[in-house]
């Protein structure tokens, strides 16, 4: 009986038909119980050895039932996942991947050079007054200078706040540099400081693969007692390195904007490239604009703050960099709008 | 500035090449725009005497005898070819410009050759004549090429502050600085003591501070020999007659533009005065001018009449130009009022090479110098005799005395250049040294731009090398005030991260719009308009940035057919108010297409899209926002939303008005546009409590026109500070409600800060609810 029992409790094909197996032999009315019970009408030496028998009957069969009824729920679980299979090939739920413009990212980058040397990044308006983008920068009316800088006047006679919110005198124009936030931010504020301007800029000038009407720059001021030329220099080598890496290096050379003496213009050497990349223009603030933002400053009612001080400051393309660090061949892309090209930045983070 | 090399060489003569000169001379910071290698004068190009010159009965040519070491004929069409001058000859098969130059036969005549234009021969830009020379200029046959070799051009960019390096002489100045020996040219002049035929009158003084009027006669008017005519054609300019050529040439060589009058033709004398109202003059160009009372003119007089014979500093008058037949002439040479030259040269649209000059500026101190090397070189090349005198009018002044400080110089720059080489460089640039400690300095009369102590200090510098410049970097705290100024900028950066990061891609659009293209998108005409606009599509100044995207998105659609987008851009938009203009930052975003699912399966998009990306965007910012209905012009009236921040109204979100998009051709699109900065909310951390969430469900039956927000509101108000969070888990219509009607479902949650609530408390809460609900008419479902 034990042998046939254990055959077919191996051979149970499944939960249910184990649990019949058990009644069968184990359950109250199971054979073995029925066995179990007949025991007491033996004699004592039959009945212990019977006895005896049966419980390793017993056991055997228990021990048959656990390990059938493990295969089988194994067996079970198997089979349910199984149906729970997905084809994890299957593309998921179509969220939209964003990125940023590849100006942001290069205003970001240089920027954040900056920041790292001390500097803080402000902005300003781009519909500019006459006053802010040329007078107060020592770029008279009817100087040849002006030329420098082919300019969008607005129509009308509408004004444009100061720089701590009053009515600005001259007339509208769209900023052909971020330079007049150097007037605007130091009438507002008092030496020593580190600032950058990164900002939209405006001139009248048909586009090409090379010029675009509107464009970016990042402006930078240092002033303080003692600034140096020589710190303008550093400041402009720890952005060519930062840019560049150690290989690296920067010329400057002497050129003409009215707002800074002596001025220069910058050039970075991209070692990858093997050549000079003319960046900006940069100089140590003139001091006739130091003298127009205190008269500034004295209208408004502040006292003067940048008597026997110096600074510096320099302006670059971020365009250009741009154009350089991912590739682009036309600046028109920039303002181009197409995502086939927008989409390209997103591994740039 | 165009700068032949051999011109410059002549004053500079240690001049090595055209390389190194370009690297000088970015030193000196006058940068070189390209290097241009010109005069390859063809081998088979001679010079040529012209012996004879007949007309071709019925033809416009002419029969040209030439001697070039024998006698040829050729044929020529040009005006100018006559007897008596020299000419540049092309002999059959020679090679111009490509073309084999062949013996043809023309009108009869077998012309051997050809007698070439400046433009022909490839030395210039005039193909209306013949290149003429004097007739003895060379040896007849003598190859061209040999005595007029190939010449190298830098075409250099002058700033405006340095007028002076408009002068080749100029730039030998500069050079000199940096330690070439330097040979200013000669002017050597033999003089005659006799009266001058003319008188000289200046009414306007502030107009022409200086002007002076030499005097030469028994001139011979004809071609300039080879070397001025090459050096003109080199620079760029176009050889007239010697005389003319004379006042061209030592204005390229000295900066000081002059102009020679025919005697003939200016009376008694000149007379330097304001225009009159609507008199009028024909310049040398041969336009008829009207001038204006602010033109300064120069006029010639007779009694009490005056007219103009030129437009001060600008150009001269055609009548009184010097021509074949002139014999004597007024030289003048002036320094005119700059801010006047710029603006007569702007109203009458003449920008010329003399205007390009006065209007940086001349050396006031050198019109007597001009005259002399002027003066010396009429004598030389045109056989003039020259008057002792020079009419002079007005008294310039020198330059004032700079103080300077060598010590300064070092600070401003950073270096430690020795005072003795900081002295030595000054002089070398001509300034002159007075007094020490701190020194005096008196610039050249020609460096207009030299008046600060910093501009010396750049002198120093520049001719040092700015290369000699070390590297530093500043340390110092910053002003208190500075502290912290640069958040903005910092927040605007990490709120774009948190677009991208939410599916946004960023655009840039212009900040132009056209103003007629206002009602396509049901927006008010752009109130700031450009004077000068580049093109009338870009007249204006944008007042909001969503017509820019969904441009963009018409242009994408048009080149790439996207199935979806979901752009932002953060940018400024402009607004008058009052008579101030108001520019903001905005923020606009826009959603189109498909949306989000899967690929292959259903999607999610619209409004509800739109405005989730929008809910999640504030919640990272942990800013509260609410969409009300609120309609916009250019927004679908169904689908309109106001956004509040913080319960500010900064902008709006919706559906683009079906009336925009038809007229843009594009498909449905969502928008939603914000003014920046966000309000702030200063951050307070909150304990999460411990103590067990009681839940509880409530459905509501509300009109179906009542919005969810009011609901919402109520439900809140009613149950009090302990609901922790409240939430829709459905929305529906149908039976059995009855028609009209819709019943919102929700999740309560209530928690206590610091214990757990009784069940009780709960209850009383839900029956507040209750009761707030019924209250509004609504009822409870279920």
């Amino acid at each position: 009986m034990l042998e046939e029992a254990l055959e077919a409790i191996r051979k149970a094909p499944d939960l249910e038909a184990l649990k019949a197996l058990r009644a069968r032999y184990l359950g109250k009315k199971g054979l073995l119980t029925q066995e179990m019970k007949a025991l007491s009408q033996l004699p004592l030496e039959a009945r212990k050895e019977r006895g005896q028998r049966l419980n390793a009957w017993k056991e055997a069969l228990e021990k048959a039932l656990a390990r059938r009824e493990a295969e089988l729920e194994e067996e079970a679980l198997r089979r349910a996942l199984e149906k729970e299979r997905l084809d994890v090939s299957l593309p998921g739920v179509a969220l939209f991947a964003g990125g940023l413009h590849p100006i942001t990212l290069m205003e970001r980058e240089l920027v954040g050079i900056f920041r790292a040397l001390g500097y803080e990044a402000v902005e300003g308006p781009e519909v500019e007054s006459e006053f802010f983008n040329f007078d107060a920068l020592n770029i008279p009316e009817h100087h040849p200078a002006r030329d420098m800088w082919d300019t969008f006047w607005l129509e009308g006679k509408a004004r444009v706040r100061g720089p701590l919110g009053e009515e600005a005198e001259g007339r509208l124009l769209l900023r052909t540099h971020t330079s007049p936030m150097q007037v605007r931010y130091m009438v507002a504020h008092t030496p020593p400081f580190r600032i950058v301007v990164p900002g939209r800029v405006f001139r009248f000038e048909q586009t090409d693969a090379t010029h675009e009407a509107v464009f970016h720059q990042l402006e930078g001021l240092v002033v303080g007692e003692g600034i140096t030329m020589a710190h303008l220099k550093g400041a402009i080598y720890e952005l060519a390195q930062a840019l560049f890496g150690p290989d690296s290096k920067v010329r400057f050379q002497p050129v003409y904007f009215p707002f800074v003496e002596p001025g220069a213009q910058f050039a970075l050497w991209w070692p990858e490239g093997g050549k000079w990349l003319e960046l900006g223009g940069a100089g140590m603030v003139h001091p006739k604009v130091f003298q127009a933002v205190d008269a500034y400053r004295q209208r408004l009612g502040l006292p003067p703050a940048y008597q026997g001080v110096t600074g510096f400051a320099f302006g670059l393309g971020v365009e250009r960099l741009a154009m350089l660090r991912y590739g682009i061949p036309d600046i028109r892309y920039f303002f181009g709008g197409r995502l086939k090209f927008l989409e390209q930045f997103r591994g740039i983070l | 500035m165009r700068v032949p090399f051999s011109w410059l060489k002549q004053y500079v003569p240690e001049l090595e090449s055209p390389e190194v000169l370009e690297e000088r001379l970015a030193g000196l910071g006058f940068e070189t725009d390209r290097i241009e290698r010109v005069f390859r004068i063809p081998q088979g190009v001679v010079f040529a005497r012209v012996l004879e010159a007949s007309p071709i009965p019925g033809t416009k040519l002419k029969r040209l005898v030439l001697d070039m070491g024998r006698a040829v004929e050729v044929v020529s069409g040009a005006e100018n070819a006559r007897e008596g001058i020299g000419v540049a000859l092309a002999l059959p098969g020679t090679e111009l410009n490509g073309q084999k130059v062949g013996e043809r036969v023309i009108q009869g005549v077998v012309s051997f050759g050809m007698a070439l234009s400046p433009k022909e021969l490839g030395v210039g830009e005039y193909g209306g004549g013949l290149l003429e020379f004097p007739e003895d200029a060379l040896p007849p046959g003598t190859p061209l090429a040999e005595a007029w070799p190939e010449e190298v051009v830098l075409d250099l960019e002058v700033t405006p502050n340095r007028p002076d390096a408009l002068g080749i002489l100029g730039l030998a100045y500069d050079l000199h600085a940096l330690g070439y020996a330097l040979k200013e040219p000669e002017a050597p002049l033999a003089t005659e003591a006799v009266p001058l035929p003319f008188g000289l009158k200046v009414e306007d003084p502030l107009g022409a501070p200086h002007f002076t009027l030499g005097y030469a006669f028994g001139l011979k008017v004809g071609p300039s020999p080879l070397w001025m005519q090459r050096a003109l054609f080199a620079a760029g300019m176009r050889p007239i007659s010697n005389v003319v050529d004379v006042t061209n040439y030592v204005m390229l060589e000295r900066a000081q533009p002059m102009h020679a009058f025919d005697l003939r033709f200016i009376g008694e004398g000149i007379l330097v005065r304001r225009a009159r109202p609507g008199e009028r003059l024909k310049t040398l160009d041969g336009v008829e001018r009207t001038l204006s009372q602010e033109d300064l003119v120069i006029a010639g007089w007779r009694g009490e009449e005056s007219f103009p014979v030129g437009l001060a500093g600008v150009m001269g008058g055609a009548e009184s130009e010097v021509r074949g037949d002139t014999e004597a002439i007024a030289l003048e040479v002036a320094c005119f009022d700059p801010v006047s030259i710029r603006k007569t040269a702007r109203r009458h649209g003449l920008r010329t090479e003399a205007s390009y000059r006065f209007e940086r500026g001349v050396d006031p101190l050198g019109q007597i110098p001009a005259q002399r090397r002027a003066l010396s070189l009429l004598q030389a090349l045109a056989g003039a005799r020259v008057a002792e005198g020079i009419l002079e009018a007005g008294n310039p002044k020198p330059p004032s005395p700079i103080p300077f400080r060598p010590e300064y110089a070092n600070r401003l720059l950073g270096t430690q250049y020795p005072e003795a080489e900081q002295i030595a460089i000054l002089k070398r640039l001509g300034c002159r040294v007075e007094g020490e400690g701190p020194y005096r300095v008196i610039p050249p009369s020609r460096r207009l731009d030299l008046r600060l102590e910093e501009d010396l200090v750049e002198e120093v510098a520049r001719i040092q090398g700015y290369e000699t410049i070390p590297l530093d970097l500043p340390a110092f705290f910053p002003a208190p005030d500075n502290r912290g100024v640069g958040r903005a900028y910092e927040k605007e950066g990490r709120l774009k991260e948190v677009l991208a990061g939410l599916g946004f891609q960023e655009v840039y659009t212009y900040s132009f719009t056209d103003p007629e293209e206002a009602p396509h998108f049901r927006l008010s005409p752009p109130p700031l308009r450009l004077l000068n606009p580049l093109s009338p599509e870009k007249a204006a100044l944008r007042t909001h940035l969503f017509p820019g995207l969904l441009k963009v998105l018409r242009e994408n659609l048009a080149l790439d057919r996207p199935q979806r987008a979901l752009l932002f851009e953060v940018g400024r938009a402009y607004r008058l108010e009052g008579s101030l203009v108001e520019e903001e930052t905005h923020l606009a975003g826009l959603l189109f297409g498909e949306g989000v699912g899967l690929p292959h399966g259903e999607k999610l998009s619209g409004y509800p899209l739109l405005k989730g990306l929008l809910e999640a965007f504030f919640q990272r910012l942990g800013l509260a926002f609410q969409a009300e209905a609120h309609p916009y012009p250019f927004l679908h009236p169904g689908v309109s939303a106001q956004a509040l921040v913080e319960g500010r109204a900064l902008g709006f979100l919706g559906e683009v008005h079906p009336e925009v998009l038809r007229a843009l051709e594009l498909p449905k699109a969502w928008v939603f546009e914000l003014t920046l900065p966000f309000p702030e909310k200063p951050f307070r951390f909150q304990d999460p409590s411990r103590y067990p969430q009681a839940l509880r469900d409530l459905a509501v039956v509300v009109p179906e026109a009542t919005p969810y927000a009011e609901v919402e509101g109520v439900i809140r108000e009613a149950a009090g500070a302990y609901l922790e969070a409240l939430s829709l888990f459905d929305l529906y219509q149908g039976p059995p409600l009855k028609p009209g009607e819709k019943s919102l479902a929700f999740h309560l949650r209530f928690r206590h800060p610091g214990r757990t609530l009784t069940d009780e408390e709960v209850d009383e809460a839900m029956e507040r609810v209750f009761q707030a609900v019924r209250g509004r008419g609504w009822s409870i479902r279920g």
